[in-house]
């Protein structure tokens, strides 16, 4: 939706309200409503005139509360528990000094390295395990066949399908006369 | 009685019929006009040079022509609510078949003659609105 400006008081013009007036010079001036329009064309000023937004930017009305709202927002800032750590824990980390934090980290970060060192070379253990097991296997299959047969098989099929009526395709579908 | 804006060589036309219509014209009407005044051009033709002037100008003083109305002091509604006033009442001189007779226009013009259809006016025109 667009909206304007009232060029006199500064008011917001939403669509279907207000005038347009355009000047001999060609400039447009749009107005909310026949107050700001008669004062428009009384060439009154609208700094001086005291409810226009032009007047109240002026002499720096409604701008403290503005202000102080912004300020307001920006402050927020809140601890929270996050995925695997409850707000204990973490309230307690950070309360612990820097070397003592430092040093703790170093050995959770040690410890979880040795642990999954160990836990891969299990599992190529395990696979090579796996790997000589089917290998063995492989060359004992019982349903395997050589191409020959196959191919012959293949052409037998097709004979044996392909009758008088199959060579001649399916019958054309009749076309619908009504709905 | 009306500006007429486009370099024809009048300047103030005052109307005598509006075409089509019991009533007032509004902005995208046809016209008859009678011009009023003539328009002087450049600064060498002065108040005396009335020859150089009408050698200049395609209509004289007294001319009976056909215009179109562009521009309304009147203020009225568009369908989308808004409301459209001008300073003046404009108008664009025009011949039997329609088409401008000159071949510049000065100043805004009125959205509502394109949906009138003359779009000719309109693609002379610096803005419309």
């Amino acid at each position: 939706m667009r909206t304007y400006d009232d060029t006199f008081s500064g008011q917001k013009i939403y669509p279907g309200k207000g005038k347009l007036f355009v000047r001999s010079d060609s400039k447009i001036f749009r107005f909310q409503n026949g107050k700001t329009e008669s004062l428009f064309l009384q060439r009154k000023n609208p700094r001086r005139i005291a409810w226009t937004v032009l007047c109240r930017r002026q002499r720096r009305k409604g701008i403290s509360e503005e202000q102080a709202k912004t300020r307001r927002r920006k402050q927020v800032k809140s601890q929270r528990a996050v995925v695997g750590a409850s707000l204990d824990v973490i309230k307690e980390r950070r309360s612990m000094r820097p070397e003592a934090r430092s040093a703790a980290r170093a050995e959770a970060i040690k410890l979880g390295k040795e642990k999954r060192t160990a836990a891969q070379s299990e599992k190529r253990a395990e696979k090579a395990k796996t790997a000589v097991k089917s290998g063995a296997g492989q060359t004992t299959g019982r349903w395997v066949y050589d191409d020959d047969s196959c191919i012959k098989r293949a052409l037998l099929m097709i004979n044996s399908v392909v009758g008088k009526q199959g060579a001649k395709g399916s019958a054309p579908k009749p076309k619908p006369t009504s709905r | 009685m009306c500006n007429v804006i486009d370099n024809s060589g009048a300047a103030v036309a005052e109307c005598v019929k509006v075409l089509k219509m019991k009533r007032h014209a509004k902005v995208g009407d046809r016209i008859i006009v009678v011009v009023q005044k003539q328009r002087n051009f450049g600064p060498e033709s002065g108040p005396g040079g009335s020859v150089s002037v009408s050698a200049a100008n395609k209509v004289r003083r007294g001319d009976i022509r056909h215009a179109v109305v562009v521009r309304t002091a009147k203020k009225y509604q568009r369908p989308d609510g808004s409301v459209v006033k001008f300073d003046d009442n404009a108008c664009v001189l025009i011949n039997k078949g329609g088409e401008p007779i000159g071949s510049r226009l000065s100043g805004i013009v009125g959205r509502e003659i394109r949906e009138k259809g003359w779009s000719k006016i309109l693609s002379l025109a610096p803005m419309h609105l």
